[in-house]
């Protein structure tokens, strides 16, 4: 039965292989394609901005090219210092940008932030949250599973080198640590990024919405192969994903050395850390 | 009142002996003009080799493994000509500290603040030469320093202009090189800190009887402030660095934390704070001198008086303070408290509201004004080009969410090369176009500089446009191979037409470097008199150019604010559209100090 077992985990595993390609290349110039949940937030708010600032440019730089144009050296200057009406122009301008721009960036983050991006406690609270340890260091990323028994640094952990595999629609807590120098974990089709300190554990939170395969890259300098510390992170529907973890599970019962102690670094999940 | 005042003024101002040996004139002078040439000097052929730097950081963008053509030989003959990554991530870190601390700072402050504070508000030296001077050699050993880091085994520093630990440590870093290059960092320090205080000092006690806060140029507020703002905070880049060469070289443990840390170990992150309570001021230390002259040169070209002196003013020292309040949005990654975090966000978005203020006083400025296109002014006008693109697109990097993605992209490699390197290049150019004259008593090549602005002006926005573009993208900067990243693949071609961007932009300064040198030591270069933009500050209008040893014959006396540009009533008794700051009109009594005002 468990022989049976083992063998429909491995065709999932594989069929889920076959599904995905490589992470794909980005088309155009514009931002990433979005595979998260909340991702949208982000890319919501910079085309907000972007339309705010182009319009404040075009705004100034209108009166400027005016300017340019009428006021040159054969027209008389006027003389002023500003007057009470020209003061209160810039005045009521900076105003308006204040409490349109500033005012709504100010509020929408706030509550992006505590709702999502720095949500962990919730994330956590949902009963499929994936929780994933990484420790970073130059110039790869190590990552561990609990494994069935729910508890890190025990014989059962699933661990993996510069892969991570979640499962779509499920939240995925990731608490970040590092052996040597300061990385940086970034999900650029997520929209999030966390920084690896040493001496310290980080979280990151996300969920994934779109299945496939997609780059984990390091985005704090930490030395000279800064640039190779690249890693995939692969979505999974919720049955594949299963069948990856159980496959991985067997591999990492097998593989585990009670005597490598370097393997052994795995951290008591923090709950505030 | 005047004559008690000026009598009061001549006996207080530092007079010493004129010099009387080659050494003594042109080495180690304690003259405020003297050294100003010479951090323009130090700073200018810095400059030059920091911008070679960038070339070769877009070389390897554009033909990432392929070998430099003309400088490879020379300067990576082991390889080949070929940047490896090691040798790649010392060409940035060089780059960045060149610039900030090695070039910009020099021409901005060091040659500017020096040439310009005494003359402007009516002095006839610094208030401490003897420090000066010694600001200036101290500057000159950390730029031996520099170079020296170049030629160490393992090379110069690597761990970016930054400097964070652990990797700046012996961790990630191991040669002489970064310890060198760490060392520069302390010496420069202890320069700026030297020169900060006379500044600061000079400009509260010397300024000429009439010279009161409300009629300073901005040139001085900008330069004043920022004088404050390195006083208060480069002692804290200076703590920074010392407690990093203790790490390095005598094993402390104030930064080092992980596998290294086998004593207990420190805190990276407390170098980040340190480090960026002393890096955001520092880039309105870089923006503020720049800031003060354009808001001048602005006035003068348009023959206008500033718009709302006051404001600007206000502005300018409400950013001052806010500076030291928004650093934490550098660290919003690291982990810091969410609360903090926010607190950091109010305030950077508020810090939007001063500098919009600076902004828009200069396009009121310019309004109804009669506009002279001469190069400072197109360098002016320029300034205010960049550095709105540069503040604009802050506002994405200031706010939390965005950030998460934008962060230590080349979103904000674009962002602040528009701010601090563009700004602040704009703003030096501005003032050396203005002050030429005043510097070296010549004419530059109207013509040249027209065409050097141009170039620089279309090409350096194509350059740090294109770095906005790949990173809004995602691109992350400081990657040795972009396309390591299949996401990062399909931008090759935007990356190698930013750096044909950036290989024009290098050679058209070259333009500059010409007209530059010929107006210095040409023959046919002609003379400036004493005031050839005709306007009303102190260095144009009491002195000649260049200035004698004693700068004034008189400690001259002020009647009225630096922007009296086509008063009428000056027109009516003068025939001229402006109003030196010490002159005194014909006609005498109250009527012809009437243009006091402002």
């Amino acid at each position: 039965m468990s022989r049976l077992r083992a063998l429909l985990a491995a065709a999932g595993a594989l069929a889920a292989r076959a599904a995905l390609a490589d992470p794909l290349p980005e088309t155009g110039y514009g931002l990433p394609r979005d595979a998260s949940r909340d991702g949208f937030r982000v890319d919501e708010l910079i085309h907000f901005t972007l339309a705010a600032i182009a319009v404040i440019f075009a705004i100034a730089a209108a009166a400027l090219v005016w300017s340019f144009l009428k006021h040159r050296r054969d027209h008389p200057a006027v003389y002023t210092h500003g007057t009470r009406a020209s003061t209160a122009a810039v005045l009521v301008f900076v105003g308006v940008v204040l409490f349109t721009v500033d005012g709504s960036l100010f509020v929408r983050t706030l509550r992006d932030v505590d709702r999502y991006f720095w949500a962990f406690a919730r994330a956590e609270e949902d009963p499929a949250a994936i929780r994933i340890e990484v420790n970073a260091h130059q110039w790869s990323w190590t990552v561990r599973y609990p494994g069935p028994d729910g508890q890190f640094d025990t014989p059962d952990d699933i661990v993996t080198i510069d892969a991570i595999h979640v499962p779509l629609g499920a939240p995925v807590v990731i608490q970040l640590a590092s052996t040597d120098v300061i990385h940086s974990m970034y999900l650029p089709n997520f929209r999030v990024k966390q920084d690896a300190v040493p001496g310290m554990i980080t979280r990151l939170t996300f969920q994934a919405a779109e299945p496939g395969e997609y780059e984990i890259a390091c985005a704090q300098h930490c030395g000279a192969n800064h640039y190779k510390m690249r890693g995939v992170l692969t979505v999974l529907p919720p049955d594949a994903y299963r069948a990856w973890l159980e496959t991985a599970t067997a591999d990492a019962r097998r593989a585990y050395d009670p005597d490598d102690r370097e393997a052994h670094w795995g951290w008591p999940w923090r709950a505030e850390p | 009142m005047s004559t008690t005042a000026v009598a009061l003024a001549e006996a207080s101002q530092p007079i010493h002996p004129p010099p009387t040996s080659f050494w003594q004139r042109y080495v180690f002078s304690i003259d405020h003009k003297v050294i100003g040439r010479q951090f323009l000097w130090s700073g200018l052929v810095f400059l030059l080799l920091g911008g070679t730097l960038a070339m070769l950081i877009r070389w390897q963008w554009a033909y990432p493994y392929r070998p430099v053509p003309l400088l490879g030989g020379l300067v990576l003959g082991k390889s080949g000509g070929v940047i490896g990554p090691a040798t790649y991530q010392q060409i940035f870190t060089t780059h960045g500290l060149i610039m900030i601390f090695f070039a910009v700072t020099p021409v901005l402050i060091g040659c500017f603040g020096n040439f310009l504070i005494p003359l402007m508000i009516g002095a006839r030296d610094m208030a401490f030469p003897k420090l000066n001077m010694f600001s200036f050699w101290t500057f000159l050993v950390s730029q031996v320093l520099v170079l020296a880091s170049l030629f160490t085994d393992l090379g110069s520093a690597g761990a970016g202009w930054t400097t964070y630990p652990p990797l700046s440590t012996n961790v990630g870093m191991p040669g002489l090189g970064q310890t060198l290059i760490v060392a520069a960092i302390f010496v420069t320090g202890v320069s700026s800190t030297m020169g900060a205080v006379n500044y600061v000092t000079t400009v509260i006690r010397l300024r000429a009887p009439g010279m009161t806060y409300m009629r300073l140029p901005l040139t001085i507020w900008g330069l004043w402030l920022t004088a404050i703002l390195n006083a208060l905070f480069v002692p804290v880049l200076g703590s920074a660095a010392l407690l990093l060469l203790l790490d390095r070289n005598f094993g402390t443990q104030f930064f080092l934390a992980g596998a290294a840390a086998v004593k207990g170990g420190g805190d990276p992150i407390l170098y980040q704070h340190l480090f960026w309570i002393f890096g955001h001021p520092e880039v309105y230390i870089m923006i503020l001198p720049a800031w003060g002259i354009v808001g001048d040169v602005v006035s003068f070209f348009a023959r206008k008086p500033h718009h709302w002196y006051r404001g600007t003013v206000g502005a300018m020292v409400v950013v001052t303070v806010l500076s030291a309040m928004v650093y934490g949005h550098h660290m919003f990654l690291t982990g810091m408290s969410p609360l903090l975090g926010k607190g950091f966000m109010l305030f950077t978005l508020l810090i939007s509201v001063p500098s919009m203020i600076v902004v828009l006083n200069w396009v009121m400025t310019v309004w109804r004004g009669s506009l002279h296109f001469d190069s400072p002014m197109l360098w002016a006008l320029g300034t205010a080009f960049v550095f709105g693109v540069g503040g604009l697109t802050g506002l994405f990097l200031g706010d939390i969410s965005m950030d998460l993605y934008l962060h230590d992209t080349m979103f904000v490699v674009g962002h602040f090369h528009f701010t601090m390197a563009a700004g602040s290049f704009f703003g030096a150019m501005t003032g050396i176009t203005f002050w030429f004259p005043k510097i070296f008593g010549r004419r530059l090549d109207e013509r040249l500089l027209k065409a050097h602005f141009w170039v620089t002006l279309v090409f350096i926005t194509l350059v740090f446009g294109g770095q906005l573009l790949v990173g809004y993208a995602g691109q992350q900067r400081r990657l040795f191979d972009p396309f390591q990243y299949t996401f990062i693949q399909g931008l090759r071609g935007l990356n190698r037409w930013t750096s044909w961007a950036a290989f024009v932009l290098f050679a058209g300064q070259f333009l500059f470097v010409w007209s530059f040198l010929k107006a210095v030591f040409g023959r046919h270069a002609e003379a400036a008199g004493p005031n050839p933009w005709q306007v009303t500050t102190l260095e144009w209008t009491e002195t000649g150019s260049p200035p004698p040893f004693h700068n004034f014959d008189h400690i001259p006396l002020v009647v009225r604010g630096p922007h009296e540009l086509s008063n009428p009533e000056v027109r009516d008794l003068t025939g001229r559209d402006f109003a030196g700051q010490a002159e005194v009109l014909p006609g005498g009594g109250e009527p012809a100090l009437a243009a006091g005002k402002g």
